[in-house]
């Protein structure tokens, strides 16, 4: 059968011996000049910040952990911190209590705006200081508006309050209908008994959907590897809580769970100077958020009508 | 299976060898697409080493050109289908050959989607976690898990059914319907769904007012479906001009060696000559005597030398043409240039569409070696076709040619115009439900069309991208857009307008201003950019090796028959001769 060639060209390999060699030798060329190029474009991995070890690659969900699985877990993490930072960390797995759920309620009528809470938050929770990253956002609206289009987010007087403004932060509202666990494509956060909407930094993927659901603007990235001075690490650690995070994952407020799952107040609740946060168990008939919103006629839930149901309260002095 | 298996192998591995041969153009834009995805690979790899810090991205607004980059491709692959559903569901044979040229795009265009999706990571090393079964996958609560199963199914459809098609023809056997029609039909629907659950992705986000509505699902669509058959146009007709064997006027090439071209001598037909024709098609062997009898009235032989005319491009008569012997080409003029459309040999036919259709013929039929042909009239191609086997192969076999017409390409226009009117009508609605009632959550489309607070960097974007799609869709209402020269020019109109519109018009507003009211604008960086170009040199280089391989076969240039010979080396694009 003929071979199918048109007019306008000849057909391969002519004259067998002459050609098979020289075009050995220039697809050899070709070749090694194209995985030369492709090395040198991938040079930069050779500054990798945090490349996975085959533990770190390898991890198992945090719900399907064992106990024995979840205490190697801890100790390789405590060794990486100790590698990293050069001070060895306590890192726990502290589960909900039982019988409780928690939630917030922020005084606004008493709030001035201090942002000591904020920075409370930073040191408690060992978040990045550079790039700085903070759970909460205090920000500056003027008298009578509760809408967030007028809010100042960077207001920097000498001297808080002010007059004719009042002051709103805002953090993970702790939802009862979260949306970023919804849309997390792999089950990374989700929401736990006691109320608390927790990651598991070992599982994100970074791909920040659950950034671009949040009406609250709770949900924190880590586009670079975090970095914490080694004298301001906080080493009293939880695993779904404030133990350090890595380059490309999402974090953000867990109400300090090293600390108010063994009974203590969040950071944030400590520090505020004019006691405008109330932090406890709703289940609890007799705790004072309970008798806060048992009492006060009128608290906002924020962006309500996004029926994302917070647990987070804000009401006022009346 | 196990021999199917090699058999398949085999075609891949011809038809993929060729994606390394080409002529000097072919080896520039090669070139220049895989520097460009070096550069794209080098930017990806310091952002793998540093983190996304390198991307203009925030917290907040924490998507940026990737993700709009993804949005607009599943578009272009979702509309793939606007050339499979006019070709199965009405018949439109001139669409017929720009299927495969479509899904093959569609193909590109996934393959770019999970470059984007991937290369958006923070974690790019924990991509296991989303695998099925493997990881932890929130199906069906996140509409992201159901954008991977969606997107990879649609990839497997269309390889699936451009890998078959391309496959049977490349052995020369009719494809077997229950093993690929199907499939064309899940893909139709699949191909909505895909292009709806990306919508479904900024729909189902409560807290972000500007992708909260229910216009954004019907708004994909109708963009997509302007810019896929957009693009789809302007690389048919880069296909159309690379194929073409010879410039126009360069008659001696088409008339062959021996100067003046010859009609080749003739003799009536006798039974013998079908038993020859049998030898090679086998359907044929079916037919019981009586029937091949009354076939042969009025059907002749053509003993023809290499270059003779066996029929002419524009003529109206109504023979068609069986080959016995030798080799026939088809050369099809268009644009001012020869196209090889088909090399044909024994037991091949040529000429049953205008013999059938009664339509002018479609290319110009050359004998390229010393060759006898076998010639019905009309009246006995319907006797032969009255047998449903011969029926079957040679419908099937009408419906694999390689047939880039203008028509196709109008039908294509109307398409896109329709698309455009649609994607022009939705907008209003959503600028007018955004305006008019004027509640806060207007705030992101205010910044979008005419800046707040004194910000304003996507306003000039959007009135480009708005004055394009106008100025596009005034040129397709009108008959200007019938040349092909308009018609090129509002298709880039349309492409760029809506990438624009629905890329970063629809993703990057959407964060801004956050929902905490804070103003924070987005721009690319370098970096980012040059990964983008790098996914985008890398889905033209896919299309191109996929083209590559597909248009031989879909010629008859490559196929099982040649299987063992010299390797031909180039497609019609005229390639680099060995010597």
């Amino acid at each position: 059968m003929p071979t199918p060639t048109s007019n306008t060209h000849e057909s391969d390999q002519s004259s067998p011996d002459g050609l098979s060699r020289r075009s050995f030798l220039r697809s050899s060329a070709v070749l090694a000049s194209g995985l030369a190029a492709l090395a040198a474009s991938l040079a930069p991995l050779r500054h990798l910040n945090d490349f996975p070890s085959l533990d770190q690659f390898l991890q198992k969900y945090y719900k399907e952990l064992t106990p024995e699985e979840m205490a190697k877990v801890l100790k390789r993490i405590e060794d990486e911190v100790e590698r990293q930072y050069g001070l060895r960390p306590h890192v726990r797995d502290l589960k909900p209590m039982n019988g409780v759920e928690f939630v917030y309620a922020l005084n606004l009528t008493r709030c001035i705006g201090c942002r000591k809470c904020v920075h409370a938050c930073v040191a408690e929770n060992n978040q990045s200081r550079n790039p700085e990253i903070q759970y909460i956002r205090v920000v500056r609206l003027p008298h009578g508006s509760l809408d967030l289009e007028k809010a100042e987010h960077n207001y920097s007087p000498e001297q808080v309050p002010e007059k004719g403004y009042f002051y709103m932060p805002v953090q993970c509202q702790q939802c009862k209908n979260p949306p970023c666990v919804k849309v997390c494509p792999v089950h990374a956060t989700w929401q736990e008994a006691d109320g608390i909407t927790v990651i598991d930094y070992n599982w994100c993927i970074g791909c920040r959907y659950c950034a671009a659901a949040c009406p609250y603007w709770a949900r924190h990235f880590n586009f670079t590897n975090p970095s914490i001075p080694k004298e301001r690490l906080n080493l009293d650690m939880a695993y779904l809580g404030n133990r350090p995070r890595r380059q490309g994952v999402m974090e953000k407020c867990h109400f300090c769970v090293q600390r108010t799952r063994v009974g203590r107040y969040p950071a944030c609740v400590e520090v505020c100077p004019v006691g405008a946060r109330k932090f406890g168990n709703i289940l609890d008939p007799e705790s004072e958020v309970s008798s806060i919103l048992r009492t006060k006629r009128v608290f906002v839930q924020l962006k309500e009508e996004l029926g994302t149901s917070p647990r987070f309260f804000y009401y006022f002095d009346v | 299976m196990k021999q199917a298996v090699r058999n398949y192998l085999v075609f891949l591995w011809r038809s993929g060898r060729l994606a390394f041969v080409g002529d000097w153009r072919y080896y520039t834009w090669m070139g220049v697409l895989s520097v460009f995805c070096l550069l794209g690979l080098n930017a990806y790899a310091k952002q793998f080493a540093q983190g996304l810090v390198v991307t203009g991205m925030s917290d907040e607004v924490s998507w940026g050109v990737y993700i709009a980059n993804f949005t607009f491709l599943v578009g272009v692959a979702a509309a793939a289908v606007m050339m499979v559903i006019p070709v199965y569901i009405y018949n439109n044979e001139e669409l017929h050959d720009l299927v495969i040229f479509g899904e093959l795009l569609a193909v590109a265009a996934i393959l770019m989607c999970l470059a984007f999706v991937t290369v958006d990571l923070g974690r790019p090393d924990r991509f296991w976690h989303l695998i099925p079964g493997i990881g932890q996958f929130n199906f069906p609560a996140s509409m992201l898990s159901w954008d991977v199963l969606v997107l990879n199914g649609y990839l497997l459809l269309n390889v699936h059914i451009c890998g078959y098609l391309l496959y049977c023809r490349y052995r020369g056997q009719a494809p077997a319907k229950w093993f690929y029609i199907p499939f064309v039909f899940i893909a139709i629907v699949w191909a909505i769904s895909i292009h709806t659950v990306t919508a479904f992705l900024y729909v189902g986000l409560g807290g972000r007012p500007f992708w909260n509505s229910a216009i954004v699902g019907p708004r994909f669509l109708a963009s997509a479906f302007t810019a896929g058959p957009a693009l789809i146009i302007l690389a048919m007709q880069v296909v159309r001009r690379v194929t073409a064997s010879a410039p126009a006027g360069d008659t001696s090439r088409l008339r062959g060696e021996g100067g003046e071209s010859q009609t080749p001598k003739s003799r009536a037909a006798a039974l013998g000559d079908l038993d020859l024709l049998a030898g090679h098609l086998a359907e044929l062997a079916t037919i019981p005597q009586e029937v091949r009898k009354n076939i042969l009235t009025g059907a002749m032989v053509l003993e023809a030398r290499a270059g003779d005319v066996f029929l002419r491009q524009g003529q109206t008569d109504k023979e068609s043409f069986f080959v016995l012997k030798g080799r026939v080409v088809v050369k099809r003029e268009e644009g001012g240039r020869f196209r090889i459309t088909r090399s044909l040999g024994p037991g091949e036919q040529f000429g049953e569409i205008s013999a059938l259709a009664g339509t002018p013929r479609t290319g110009t039929a050359i004998a390229e070696e010393p060759s006898q042909v076998l010639s019905l009239p009309a009246t006995s191609l319907h006797k032969l076709m009255a047998s449903p086997r011969m029926n079957k192969i040679i419908r099937s076999r009408m419906s694999e040619r390689l047939l880039i017409t203008d028509r196709a390409l109008m039908t294509l226009r109307s398409i896109v115009q329709v698309s455009m009117l649609i994607n022009v009508f939705l907008l209003v609605n959503e600028v007018f439900k955004e305006f008019y009632s004027g509640n806060l959550h207007v705030a992101s489309a205010k910044y979008l069309f005419l800046g707040l607070h004194g910000y304003h960097a996507l306003v000039p974007w959007i009135w480009t991208a708005i004055g394009f799609n106008l100025v596009a869709m005034v040129l397709l209402v009108l008959p200007v857009s019938r040349s092909l020269k308009w018609l090129n020019l509002t298709c880039v109109l349309c492409i760029v307008g809506i990438w624009i519109e629905k890329g970063m018009g629809l993703v990057i507003p959407g964060f801004i201003p956050t929902p905490l009211g804070e103003m924070v604008e987005y721009s690319p960086s370098l970096n980012e950019t040059l990964v983008c170009f790098g996914i985008w040199a890398f889905g033209l280089l896919c299309y191109t090796v996929f083209l590559r391989m597909a248009v031989p076969i879909l010629q008859g240039r490559l196929s099982k028959a040649n299987e063992g010979q010299p390797e031909f080396g180039v497609s019609g694009a005229g390639g680099r001769s060995a010597l």
